[in-house]
């Protein structure tokens, strides 16, 4: 009924282009490759709550699309979420989870749980059985202290105090297994984040840029964005400003979007009805 | 061999000083065959917004009909003209209803944004094929020849370009690009806000 | 029952009675009609929309009955009826906002949210097996397009921008009392007195915070609007719709 009176999307995927796209397939045609965030995403529990961290490149096979993207998504005030994996569906998933949450909040009165959103999560991510390539590190704090998940792209979850993903989770994981402790001050758990992430951005090809992190505590959440930018671009020397009239061309046009108009009255007696 | 290669084409957008452009070749290919030299890849989609849509060409006038048909219902159900940011959402979102079934399409949008202080604001954006926005501060590319694009761009674009100097660098880079492109080429517009 | 004014024709909602009425519609408003007043006034830097919060029994908790709701940051309502049917309106509202927010990325603005709220209550004015709601509702929001606007919907679906109006029980008193003291360039604060004033023409009981429910619709500065970048999944703009705490609303009735 209201799908009627909409212009809006009907939920779900649409599933029209799947005969062509198999057929080209069988072709031997492959699929383009979607911008993925090879990626580098951790996540850290300390004395007052939670760092969250990631790296900002984004790739599209050995491409780089995006220099700073933003891998830290919004859930709620006191709940993020870092993605790794086909760049879309982490998009996507989280901000159709985030508009859960919203309207969890606005029916119960409250504000919701980490708990809450990891289970919308690995039930929609279960439900697609690893086809929604999202990888998912969630944090955050609650009435009930603070959380920390990964959840994988098949829905499986965990719960721990320091974890990693993405291609450099390695890399990262390395730096917290030697460096981590419990009941860190906010100060060392954003150096220890800034290090794991820094690991995956100079060790992991997938991994680069800046440094994202989110301090999320029972009263704040502090999104730092680039936290640290160790590979900035210096300004070039030089330039290569064309002097204007290098390129020729065979046509031009101009679209003046300011309008303007006369109106000219053709006659006196404008209704003039019966034609005499 | 990939879809994008199947009808070739390549467009790029870039941000200059209180101004943007968008930029694409003209041809339309059956793999290595061209077959026309003049084939739009860019639409107006308001008199702010250009979209640009490299990729397979029966695709390509599918979805430029259908932002054409969103956009005028949402120009008649809001009463107003849509904004690049908005729009660029609606991109996003129409290409990811297709997740598992997608269109070859690579978007590049390029706009001028209102501000409340009622000045104009420039505003780029790439997305992938199945709706990952790029909102990108100074250039966007897209399309078969999108690597070398990549490469020129980072070389020649700069900072507060006026709109006759950005019309020169986003000219050069397509132009040079697809020079190295079997897949586009086959003349160009270009398109300065 | 049925002969009692609308003769055969109050049946079915779905047929006209030789007069050009649909008899459920004229009774759904009679039903919004008994239903507790609520007001809204558009003031010069913002709305306030306001309702009497009335339970049948000292024994009921009153801290569970909401009559006004958000729908989402910009946007909130309050309504005049039946309580089920405002229920389930305010859940249709919520999503089609969030349903919005997927496409666009933005929230609806109010006139659009008006609008799909309207269209929810129009079909059930001629769909088969329903029957109208029977609620008129105030819908109160900001967007960036037109800035502060009130709404008023009725059960027939029909829909009006307003400046300053009142639904239920006491609407024409309520409304009589609003135009002599409504000037376009009232103030938020104002406003907030005058809807308090209102509602205490035909107050029955003792106005106090548990039996009052005030929202406000507030205008961003500039500078607010500078820093919202859409672009940006980690900023959300500031709500401009929000409900009194019940310490704000005492202290409005202190005054």
């Amino acid at each position: 009924m209201a799908a009627a009176a909409t212009v809006y999307n009907p939920v779900g995927f649409d599933f029209s282009n799947q005969i062509r796209n198999n057929f080209l397939a069988d072709r031997g045609i492959p699929l383009p490759k979607a911008t993925s965030t090879g990626t580098t995403i951790v996540g850290c529990l300390f004395k007052d709550g939670i760092v969250l961290g990631a790296d900002t490149r984004a790739t599209e096979g050995e491409i780089v699309a995006d220099k700073n993207c933003e891998k830290i998504h919004y859930i709620t005030e006191s709940i993020r979420c870092c993605g790794a994996g086909t760049a879309a569906d982490t998009e996507f998933t989280t901000a159709m989870i985030s508009s859960n949450m919203e309207l969890h909040a606005l029916s119960t009165g409250r504000k919701p749980r980490v708990v809450t959103a990891m289970t919308m999560l690995k039930q929609y991510l279960f439900r697609y059985q690893g086809h929604v390539g999202a990888a998912l590190v969630l944090g955050g704090v609650d009435a009930t202290g603070p959380h920390l998940f990964t959840i994988h792209p098949h829905g499986s979850t965990d719960k721990l105090p320091y974890v990693t993903m993405g291609s450099g989770s390695l890399a990262a994981m390395a730096v917290f297994e030697a460096q981590w402790k419990p009941s860190m001050t906010r100060e060392e758990a954003l150096d220890l984040v800034n290090a794991a992430i820094s690991a995956g951005i100079f060790n992991d090809l997938g991994s680069g840029s800046n440094v994202d992190a989110c301090v999320i505590t029972a009263t704040k959440t502090d999104m730092l964005r680039n936290f640290v930018k160790p590979n900035e671009r210096v300004t070039k020397e030089r330039t290569y400003g064309f002097r204007r009239g290098t390129t020729a061309f065979t046509k031009e046009e101009i679209r003046n979007l300011v309008v303007h108009e006369e109106i000219i009255g053709v006659r006196d007696d404008a209704m003039d009805v019966d034609g005499s | 061999m990939s879809i994008m290669e199947y009808n070739g084409g390549s467009v790029v957008a870039m941000v200059g000083k209180g101004c943007v452009a968008i930029a694409s070749d003209l041809r339309l290919g059956n793999q290595a065959l061209g077959i026309s030299s003049n084939f739009q890849k860019i639409f107006p989609i308001t008199d702010h917004i250009y979209l640009g849509l490299p990729g397979l060409a029966t695709d390509v006038t599918t979805l430029k009909e259908q932002f054409r048909y969103r956009v005028n219902m949402y120009t008649i159900k809001e009463e107003r003209e849509i904004e690049p940011e908005a729009f660029a959402h609606l991109v996003s979102s129409t290409l990811y209803e297709r997740r598992f079934g997608p269109f070859f399409i690579e978007p590049v949008m390029a706009g001028l944004t209102k501000k409340p202080s009622g000045e104009y604001k420039p505003f780029i954006a790439a997305s992938d094929l199945i709706g990952c926005l790029n909102f990108a501060k100074d250039f966007v590319v897209a399309g078969t020849a999108s690597s070398k694009l990549f490469g020129v761009a980072e070389g020649l674009w700069e900072p507060g370009l006026e709109p006759e100097d950005l019309f020169e660098t986003i000219s050069q880079t397509l132009l040079n690009a697809v020079d190295r492109d079997a897949y586009s080429g086959w003349g160009a517009v270009v398109h300065v806000m | 029952m049925a002969s009692a004014d609308g003769g055969a024709y109050s049946y079915s909602l779905t047929v006209f009675s030789p007069s050009g009425k649909l008899v459920q519609i004229e009774h759904a408003l009679a039903a919004v009609s008994q239903g507790t007043t609520s007001l809204g006034i558009k003031a010069s830097n913002g709305i306030v929309i306001a309702t009497e919060k009335k339970s049948s029994s000292i024994l009921v908790d009153d801290s569970m009955i909401e009559r006004v709701a958000v729908i989402c940051p910009n946007i909130g309502i309050v309504y005049s009826g039946m309580g089920p049917d405002f229920r389930v309106l305010v859940a249709r509202a919520r999503k089609s906002a969030q349903a919005y927010w997927k496409i666009y990325g933005e929230y609806p603005p109010t006139r659009v949210l008006t609008q799909e709220l309207a269209n929810i209550m129009q079909q059930a004015t001629h769909s088969g097996g329903i029957r109208p709601f029977g609620v008129s509702l105030l819908v109160a929001g900001w967007d960036v397009n037109r800035g502060s606007t009130l709404y008023q919907v009725d059960p027939s679906g029909s829909y009006w921008a307003w400046k300053a109006s009142a639904i239920g029980k006491n609407m024409v008193n309520a409304k009589t009392f609003l135009e002599k003291r409504y000037n376009d360039d009232i103030s938020l604060e104002d406003a907030i007195h005058t809807a308090l004033l209102t509602l205490k023409e035909g107050f029955e009981g003792q106005m106090t915070e548990k039996t009052i429910e005030i929202g406000v619709v507030t205008v961003p500065t500039e500078e607010d609007l500078e820093g919202w970048s859409i672009s940006s999944a980690n900023t959300r703009p500031k709500p401009t719709f929000r409900k009194l705490t019940e310490e704000e609303v005492r202290d409005y009735l202190a005054l």
